[in-house]
């Protein structure tokens, strides 16, 4: 999960939503035997990854960056996980160390899992059914940085993490059965996405309630941690009893070890991998313009952008002058060169103009008001844009448009503040440090007009995106809905769409896909983009069949050496 | 002054034939071909960039702040994006359009360049006033009072000289640059150029005001200051009609000298993010904006660097050849 900040306050604002909860999403398992060797494969040998910002932690129940999930995930198999798949299809849900899919109550509230039989951690210690209640206490705990989803959900979790009970009482465990039975506060249609989280992986009881990034705890996965320096370097060995769980569709890995270390130049990161000092480049670090196109040139079997689930916008703030017109914000939409502002990404950003991005339910690739946003040269109209404003009286309306200092986004900003004056307003640019951008734009007294945004996904789930446009996202302090979007249509689709569990999300495509329509109609917001992440690898790995998961990234379970 | 107690027979014996002190300076200066030489060049640097809207609307046709990613340009006849695919700027064309280069959002380097000259000249010289105006103020009262008003004023300059000027600059210039500044009915935006300048103009007023101080000290206990008291003058009258005049040599000294520090603080100060705000142009921003493409795009750094870097050299030794000029036997230097 790579985020532009925590989402502590996410969880109450999905809280605040009332969404309803999955209805019976069971399912069965799989056939096939992503455990099972081919003739073809070559086991063995050593993968060398270089990564430019190590985890955050190695600790799944404290873990919140995308490089600890890569980590954790490989370690940590939780209850459900997300088919080990590229594309859309990384994002199905699938059992991982439950038996099958979530068995969910009538009235939405209540899901049954049941634990796999035989399931021994990395140590050899037994898994059971109550160490998957330790791991969602230890996270509320330690304060893990998505733990509102928890306590926000789940019976009984605010009032552990209060401290006023002793355990999670929505959460019953049968050990001799392996049954897990999770009762929730109200219906939560997105909860099964909560449990393919990495903290949300069983560990044992015996852990520890303090965060252990230097010694994190054995899990189950295809691999084990091995030696572990702190802010440099980590190694993952492979486990030898994953295997023989024969879990369906869970690669148990091919190399035997892989050895992570920290780089923070980039442009010697990206060196290392073009000359196979090493084998994979960080997907969390942007390729630089000065190797770029050397990769392109040299290395183009082995480098891919990867579309990822991160939408890049400018908000407009729908409740102040000038862009409480929706002429204002149509002409905006209609201004905005997209394939510019993906150039001064350099090649990080595919052109959109709708709000969910791919790889989500619901996503679009299509003309947003009659212009593509592929078109090049663009499709964008300035002179139809400078008239529309003009038209509304509104030229001359002066404009503060916020940025990070942090490049590209600044020259994203510089762009649209040049465009904005162009169009007729009087526009300044107001770049704020990173580390507090969100917090001052967050900050409703401010009443800032406009200026950047981005979303990651914390789960494959548009609900996950959409709660940036609600009305319960409205605060006044740590308000994520930037352009205090509030709009009776969008609610009433939402209360209709939120419902649908995570396991049925494709059975409500084409309502999120009308959804998205309208507010790229009424221009609530001016999506410009979204992220991709570099796919790109050493000559001495398989790069077709390493799988890059658009939750977990690099599947290192998947990569094997030539 | 020490004019006052000159009598007409020492004047008659002056083996500078009866010039003024200026007269000697200048005179002084005309003989210092290399300081010259670097005086005109920071004057041909001002004026050019004083024409920068000139050059910004006739020559390059595109202002400092417009945005030319998409488009294509000839050059040599061929089409040439301005900025490519993957964020790569126009190098030097030397045409009149994007005559050295363009940076990552497509803007004209040269039209910045002077743009940035122009603020990083004017910030410069206002808070060079501001250091100036502040520094001769409470040099001339610690000086020449004495005393408390000597302890107070030397303790809080000891103050602002305990936190090094860069550190002090990047934590003010970061808190204003925000909310910017009120004081009482004046209010000063965030993003004012006149925030770096203030900022710049108070972090080095020790600098300057603590040697100030010291020659008003050995002022006072002169013979002009001792007739001026007996002629009755007030303290006012005797600081700013006796003493002031007789620190001009080394108040115009340290003026050029303290211009030079002044640009270099408002480019590290921009560098950090501290000073002007984007998209404002300057040459410390430039040189921000380019440092992350230095090895693709080593004219984003170079073009700012080496204006910069002539800029002050110019000052200074312009400066330094003023000090000789004015007192060859002083040693003036600006503490650091």
């Amino acid at each position: 999960m790579r985020h532009r900040r925590t989402v502590l306050g996410l969880g109450l604002l999905a809280l605040g939503l009332g969404l309803t909860a999955c209805t019976g999403a069971s399912g069965s398992s799989s056939s096939s035997t992503g455990s099972t060797a081919n003739s073809t494969d070559k086991p063995g040998g050593t993968l060398q990854v270089v990564q430019g910002t190590s985890p955050d932690s190695l600790d799944p129940q404290f873990s919140y960056t995308t490089q600890g999930a890569e980590a954790d995930d490989m370690v940590y198999t939780p209850l459900l996980q997300y088919a080990v798949k590229s594309g859309t299809a990384g994002t199905q849900l699938i059992p991982g160390l439950a038996a099958a899919l979530p068995t969910v109550s009538s009235d939405q509230k209540t899901y049954t899992l049941t634990l796999r039989p035989g399931l021994t951690y990395s140590d050899g210690t037994a898994v059971k059914a109550s160490d998957f209640t330790h791991a969602i206490e230890r996270a509320c705990k330690i304060s893990w940085g998505g733990k509102s989803f928890y306590t926000g959900y789940i019976a009984g979790a605010a009032a552990y993490d209060a401290g006023t009970a002793s355990s999670i009482s929505g959460i019953k465990t049968d050990d001799s059965t392996g049954q897990i039975t999770i009762t929730l506060t109200q219906p939560y249609g997105a909860f099964a996405n909560l449990l393919a989280f990495p903290s949300s992986a069983p560990i044992p009881s015996s852990t520890p309630m303090k965060v252990l990034s230097n010694t994190p705890p054995v899990g189950v996965g295809p691999y084990k941690f091995g030696k572990i320096v702190p802010n440099a370097s980590y190694q993952l060995v492979k486990n030898p009893s994953f295997a023989g769980f024969k879990i369906p569709n869970i690669p148990t890995g091919y190399v035997d070890t892989v050895n992570v270390t920290k780089n923070t130049n980039t442009n010697t990161e990206a060196q290392l991998v073009l000359n196979n000092q090493a084998d994979i480049f960080d997907p969390g670090d942007t390729v630089p313009a000065s190797v770029l196109s050397a990769v392109q040139s040299q290395a183009k079997a082995r480098y891919q952008t990867v579309p990822l689930a991160s939408t890049y916008y400018f908000f407009l703030n729908t409740q102040v002058a000038p862009f409480n017109n929706v002429a204002a914000r149509q002409a905006v939409n209609l201004a905005t060169d997209r394939t510019a502002l993906a150039r001064l990404s350099s090649g990080s950003l595919t052109p959109g103009c709708f709000f969910l991005p791919p790889t989500i339910v619901g996503h679009q690739n299509g003309s947003c008001n009659g212009a593509d946003p592929n078109t090049v040269p663009s499709a964008a109209d300035v002179s139809k844009a400078k008239a529309m404003i003009k038209a509304a009286g509104l030229a001359g309306t002066k404009v503060t448009v916020w940025s990070e200092t942090r490049s590209p986004r600044q020259e994203f900003c510089a762009y649209f503040n040049d465009l904005l004056n162009q169009l007729g307003f009087k526009s300044t640019l107001k770049v704020i440090q990173d580390t507090v951008y969100f917090q001052t734009i967050g900050n409703q007294s401010l009443e800032p007009q406009a200026g950047f945004a981005d979303w990651s996904q914390d789960f494959p789930n548009p609900s996950d995106f959409y709660l940036l446009l609600s009305k319960a996202g409205i605060q006044k302090v740590n308000n994520e809905n930037f352009g205090n979007v509030s709009d009776p249509k969008i609610e009433s689709q939402l209360a209709a769409l939120l419902p649908i569990p995570a396991t049925k999300l494709s059975s409500v495509a084409t309502g999120w896909q009308t959804l998205d329509t309208y507010v790229a109609d009424q221009a609530y917001v001016d999506v410009y983009g979204y992220q991709t992440a570099p796919k790109f690898m050493s000559n001495r790995v398989d790069f077709n069949k390493a799988v890059f998961n658009p939750v977990y990234y690099i599947e290192f379970s998947t990569v094997e050496l030539k | 002054m020490t004019d006052v107690v000159l009598g007409s027979a020492e004047k008659s014996a002056d083996p500078t034939g009866g010039a003024g002190p200026l007269r000697l300076a200048l005179r002084r200066l005309r003989r210092n071909r290399i300081a010259l030489a670097f005086g005109v060049l920071f004057v041909l640097i001002v004026i050019a960039c004083l024409l920068a809207p000139v050059y910004a609307a006739h020559i390059a046709h595109t202002g400092p702040n417009t945005n030319h990613i998409s488009e294509v340009i000839k050059v040599n006849g061929k089409d040439t994006n301005v900025v490519s695919l993957t964020d790569l700027p126009i190098g030097p064309t030397w045409h009149s359009q994007f005559l050295l280069g363009a940076d990552q959002n497509g803007r004209d380097v040269a039209v910045r360049l002077l743009y940035g000259g122009r603020t990083s000249l004017e910030i410069g010289l206002i808070a060079t006033l501001i250091t100036m105006i502040g520094a001769v103020l409470l040099g001339m009262l610690a000086g020449f009072f004495r005393g408390w008003v000597d302890t107070i004023i030397s303790r809080v300059l000891d103050l602002i000289w305990a936190y090094p000027a860069l550190l002090l600059g990047v934590a003010l210039g970061v808190s204003l640059a925000v909310g910017g500044l009120s004081i009482g009915p004046v209010h000063i935006a965030g993003g004012s150029n006149l925030i770096p300048a203030l900022v710049i103009g108070i972090v080095y007023i020790p600098y300057v005001a603590r040697p100030v101080r010291g020659e008003v000290l050995s002022l006072r206990e002169r013979e002009f200051v001792d007739a001026a008291r007996i002629l009755g003058y007030g303290r006012l009258r005797i600081m700013f009609g006796e003493v002031l005049p007789n620190l001009s040599s080394t108040l115009v000294v340290f003026f050029a000298l303290q211009l030079a520090q002044s640009i270099v603080l408002e480019a590290a100060l921009s560098f950090l993010g501290a000073g002007v705000q984007a998209p404002n142009a300057s040459w410390g921003t430039m040189l921000a904006d380019g440092v992350q493409d230095v090895t693709a795009s080593p004219h984003l750094t170079l073009v700012p660097g080496i204006a910069l870097v002539l800029t002050v050299l110019a000052v200074n030794i312009f400066g330094d050849g003023l000090r000789q000029a004015f007192d060859p036997r002083a040693r003036i230097r600006v503490e650091r």
